[in-house]
């Protein structure tokens, strides 16, 4: 199979990277109407899988469940879960020769192998639906002429698509339609209807593509949201070590900063984050960042290339082949680092200590949310698809952070995101090794605005803010976050 | 004479710019066990906490243990708020999670807490057997925590203090969600603990009270006052004028069928452990029903059902509202006949919210508000706010109110709609004797018009009067169904049922 994308002509490449509609509530007056009545059969039963076939039934539609065998065998946790929950449990020939909507919710590695065993029991005309595009999109994967592919992507983990249905809300998710797949150009009314399904049509909606998702979905989760949140926690503990802060207080600050620091974007965006420091720690934070974006920007500019060009995907599938040797490895070493291997410490860190104390991660959370958004721009993906795949989903991430630092991370992301986070964090230490040789503790560890008078040039602050507000991501932000504002605050510490 | 236990002088606490508690004196010497009672929001409760050491608050506070005492040298609270935690140490819920089988095990096991605590509090496992059994908990140590019901959890609590044993325990209103046997059971424990020298203060507005209370004081205009006899309390709870209610609900809600709810043979179980066995009932449309049984017996899992809450209702014989449930229709096109409050949906219900938006959100059955209102309803939510005396705080959070003001919002919340169906899942939780009576009268008000009602609440003084039939469930089977006399009902007859049940 050719990686779908690179066999398009460059007018086609850009035409799909560019979808990219914020779609207004209207759109979704018929409900779940398209697929009510329909069999929807849903393949794999875990974190989206249970969560969205819930939702989808208490929206009144008809689902069921279908495992592989040995998962119904031996009764294993899919085959509980959904069992339990009272759904109707089948292997693939009992279930899918019947289904109209096939929805494919196993892990993206293993899409080829069971897209290859349920597509010639699909019958004609149904839809094959996906929650990511990788396997459509970076694989290649050819589906039936006669079968629909659509996409419904809830920008959140399964649990919180779950939690935000019953409270009357949802999450926000992306939709799309594959163009070499509309064959009755029923796609789009049922990606809105499932979209409706889960509640996602509550909490602001976007129209993407299959290669639009997949392009940005895999540049956000690589460099802002996992990449360098892991990096950024391991050089700041290990920082504050180097300089004889308490192992407990550098443990907590660490693991429980990135969410307290992060929850401002969800509100104020990357100037509300930055507001919350004093003038002269916001100036510091200002120049610190601006440093760490020219540092940075050649490592975001070649994961987007090697995203854009397919080559990330190609050595990712080849560890695959290779039974993710480098994966593993990447893994356990993540696993053996100092900050992971030090639990928080019983100390008390106020609110606003997380901002005072841990400059450092104010500045690497700015330039990581803007650096990751203008490359995504740069090459050719809308501002609005950007912002959700950086500033958004960075606080969702950050709260597994806090849950159980970078292992429940690494757990709770896709597999994808796992192995190109774990990428991202292996080129980008050494890249800030003569940085991190000049940060001392008033960055990280101890509150910045100590023995300062706090005066700072009017000009200057101006000047800063007018920088901070005026970037492309915060004035799709304050209209995209319009919609959202209702989410739940998640918080831990 | 020795050192008094608790000697607080001059105490002063402010809570967002007012003054909650201002230069108040308490001295409790050893052998006084106190009751402290009063109107809900009076400070009560910051007292506690101030006591326990979990609030800052300037003034002198002093607390001398006695260190010739085997008690615990400690002043603990049992909070009359309860959340308890996932494995991850976040207390992140969602209502209807408790009814939603996940492998994914999220929190601890009773047993596995329970070692924690001993742990915690170098206490001896040994110890806790007596007072689970006491307690009918022992069966319950394998459940997870997410599993237990409201009235299990603060048995829980309890079960904990009292085996710590400390020198000062302070119970925030602890029989709240207790059936009638527990209370019992909870009140000879305390007498046992104070016996043995635990000095008690007894938040709480219950009248049967542990035979050891032998003090009693309230909290009036933020200082604390000291009467001889519960009686003397009442006098201090001020006389609340009965407000006329909004027009919008003195109209007959509008029934989409005759039929309320018909279950037929439900079958609810989580593994092995069944929570409903063959349950079988019918409501229709106007009738005002009881729901009573034991602490665990399965009262709120069947209210889920009807709430369209539990996935387990999908493989059941069970209709709503006419309707055959699990054929085409969505679960907001069940509630938007229902409101509901219970102690679980306060739990879990979105604190960040105002008090205004949280009264509004009942109109969509959302938790917080999602929506703007057309002019025409939010007109109602203003009328309804004032109604319940919240005008003043409407713009406030919800979680910076008493538990009593927020419980008083979700009321709001639940009638804002005028639906058709009423459930109440011991709804006044919190609230002081006054509120309570209200409220019930206005329950009483509203079933006139008939609104059809279920009625969750252990104690049978504090029920409204429209009560006409009575379902009694013990361990998720239904042992009774009958008429209410409301003859016997004056004379608390169910009180000495409920009794002979329990034994
Ligand atoms: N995680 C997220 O936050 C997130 C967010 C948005 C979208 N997504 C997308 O959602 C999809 C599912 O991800 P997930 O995180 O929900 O996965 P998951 O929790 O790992 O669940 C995988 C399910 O698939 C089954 N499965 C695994 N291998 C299989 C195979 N070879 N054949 C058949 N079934 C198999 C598993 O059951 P058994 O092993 O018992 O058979 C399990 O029920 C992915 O496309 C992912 O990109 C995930
Ligand atoms: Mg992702």
């Amino acid at each position: 199979m050719a990686n779908y994308f690179n066999t398009l002509p460059l007018r086609e490449k850009l035409n799909q990277l560019g979808v990219c509609e914020f779609m207004d509530n209207a759109e979704f007056a018929d409900g779940v109407n398209a697929l009510k009545g329909k069999k929807i059969v849903v393949v794999g039963c875990g974190a989206q899988g249970l969560n969205q076939g819930l939702n989808l039934r208490d929206s009144g539609l008809d689902v069921s469940y279908t495992l592989r065998k040995e998962a119904i065998e031996s009764k294993r946790d899919s085959w509980k879960n959904a069992t339990e929950n009272n759904f109707k449990v089948g292997t693939y020939e009992e279930l899918i020769p019947s289904a109209d909507v096939v929805v494919n919710l196993t892990p993206d590695k293993q899409h080829t192998a069971v897209v290859n065993a349920i597509m010639p029991l699909m019958k004609q005309g149904s839809t094959l639906l996906y929650s990511h595009g990788f396997n459509i999109v970076e694989e290649g994967m050819q589906i039936r002429k006669d079968i629909t592919v659509i996409m419904v992507a809830p920008k959140c983990p399964g649990s919180e698509v779950r939690a935000e249905y019953v409270r009357g809300f949802g999450v926000p998710t992306l939709i799309a339609v594959h163009p070499e797949n509309d064959p009755e150009g029923k796609g789009l009314a049922q990606a809105k209807a499932y979209c409706v399904g889960t509640g996602g049509h509550r909490a602001g909606v976007l129209k993407s593509s299959f290669v639009a998702e997949v392009k940005s979905d895999l540049m956000g989760e690589q460099t802002i949201l996992c990449g360098l949140l892991q990096t950024g926690s391991i050089l700041s503990f290990d920082k504050m070590i180097e300089k004889g802060i308490d192992a407990g207080y550098a443990s907590k600050l660490v693991q429980y900063g990135v969410e307290v620091i992060t929850e401002a974007l969800k509100h104020g965006g990357v100037s509300g984050m930055m507001d919350r420091l004093s003038n002269v720690a916001k100036v510091k934070a200002f120049e610190v960042s601006e440093e760490l974006k020219d540092i940075m920007r050649p490592l975001f500019q070649k994961h987007q290339d090697d995203i854009m060009s397919g080559e990330f995907s190609r050595i990712m599938m080849e560890d695959w082949a290779n039974g993710d040797k480098n994966l593993l490895a990447w893994r356990a070493e993540t696993g053996e680092t100092a900050f992971e291997k030090t639990p928080a410490g019983d100390v008390k860190i106020g609110e606003q200590e997380y901002f005072d104390n841990y400059l450092l991660m104010v500045a690497f959370v700015r330039a990581g949310v803007e650096l990751a958004f203008e490359t995504m721009v740069e090459a050719g993906i809308k501002p609005e698809s950007a912002y959700y795949e950086s500033l958004h989903e960075t606080p969702l991430i950050a709260n597994t952070i806090a849950r159980k630092k970078l292992f429940e991370m690494n757990r709770v992301i896709s597999d994808t995101a796992e192995y190109g986070c774990y990428l991202f964090d292996q080129a980008c230490k050494p890249l800030l090794a003569d940085f991190m040789k000049k940060v001392n503790t008033d960055l990280v560890g101890k509150n910045f605005n100590e023995g300062k008078d706090g005066s700072v040039d009017n000009r200057r602050l101006v000047e800063i803010n007018e920088i901070l507000r005026s970037h492309q991501v915060e004035v799709v932000g304050v209209k995209l976050r319009k919609a959202m504002t209702a989410m739940k605050a998640i918080k831990t510490a | 004479m020795s050192q008094p236990v608790v000697h607080i002088q001059n105490l002063n606490l402010q809570y967002q710019q007012s003054l909650v508690l201002q230069d108040l004196n308490w001295t409790i010497l050893s052998g006084e066990n106190w009751l402290l009672d009063g109107e809900s929001g009076n400070g009560k409760t910051s007292l506690a906490k101030v006591i326990a050491g979990l609030l800052a608050a300037s003034g002198n506070i002093k607390i001398n243990f006695n260190d010739t005492n085997k008690l615990t040298a400690k002043v603990l609270l049992v909070e009359s708020w309860y959340q308890f935690k996932n494995l991850e140490g976040v207390a992140n819920f969602y209502y209807q999670q408790r009814y939603t089988s996940q492998q994914a095990k999220e929190t601890l096991t009773v047993k596995a807490e329970l070692a924690y605590y001993a742990k915690e509090n170098h206490l001896s496992i040994d110890d806790v057997e007596p007072i689970l059994e006491i307690f009918n908990f022992s069966s319950l140590q394998n459940s997870q925590l997410i599993e237990l019901s409201s009235g299990e959890h603060k048995k829980l609590q309890l079960v904990k203090a009292l085996w710590l044993k400390p020198q000062v325990l302070i119970l925030d209103q602890p029989y709240t969600g207790l059936d009638f046997k527990s209370r019992k059971s909870l009140n000879l424990l305390l007498d046992e603990a104070a016996s043995a020298g635990v000095t008690l203060i007894l938040i709480s507005n219950d009248d049967d009270l542990p035979s050891s209370i032998n003090r009693f004081a309230t909290i009036v205009n933020k200082k604390l006052v000291t009467v001889n006899t519960k009686i003397d309390l009442q006098q201090f709870i001020p006389q609340r004028e009965n407000k006329t209610i909004p027009t919008f609900l003195r109209t007959s809600p509008v029934y989409s069928s005759q039929q309320i709810a018909k279950m037929e043979n439900i079958q609810i179980s989580y593994g092995d452990k069944k929570v409903l066995k063959n349950v079988s009932w019918e409501v229709k449309a106007g009738e005002k029903w009881l729901l009573q049984g034991h602490n665990g017996s399965g009262k709120s899992t069947l209210l889920s059902l009807i709430n369209g809450d539990h996935p387990q209702s999908y493989a059941n014989t069970l209709y709503l509202f006419g309707n055959k449930r699990g054929s085409g229709e969505s679960i907001w096109d069940i509630k938007q006949h229902i409101g509901l409050i219970s102690p679980e949906f306060h739990w879990y219900f979105d604190a960040s919210a105002t008090v205004w938006e949280s009264v509004a959100s009942g109109l969509y059955d959302s938790v917080g508000l999602f929506r703007q209102l057309p002019y025409s309803k939010s007109i109602l939510v203003d009328e309804l706010v004032e109604y319940f005396g919240l005008t003043e705080e409407k713009n406030r959070l919800l979680n910076t109110l008493p538990l009593g003001a927020q419980r008083l919002v979700l009321l709001a919340r639940t009638i804002i709609k005028n639906p058709e169906l009423l459930i109440l899942d011991e709804p006044c939780q919190g609230l002081d004797k006054q509120q309570t009576q209200h409220f019930n009268q206005l329950v009483d008000e509203l079933c006139s018009n008939g609104m059809t009602l279920i009625y969750v609440g252990h104690f049978e003084s504090q029920l409204p009067n429209c009560l006409e039939k009575k379902i009694v469930l013990d361990n998720g089977e239904v042992i009774l169904i009958e008429k209410i006399d409301k003859e016997s009902k004056k004379h608390k007859a169910s009180d000495a049922l409920s009794f002979a049940l329990s034994i």
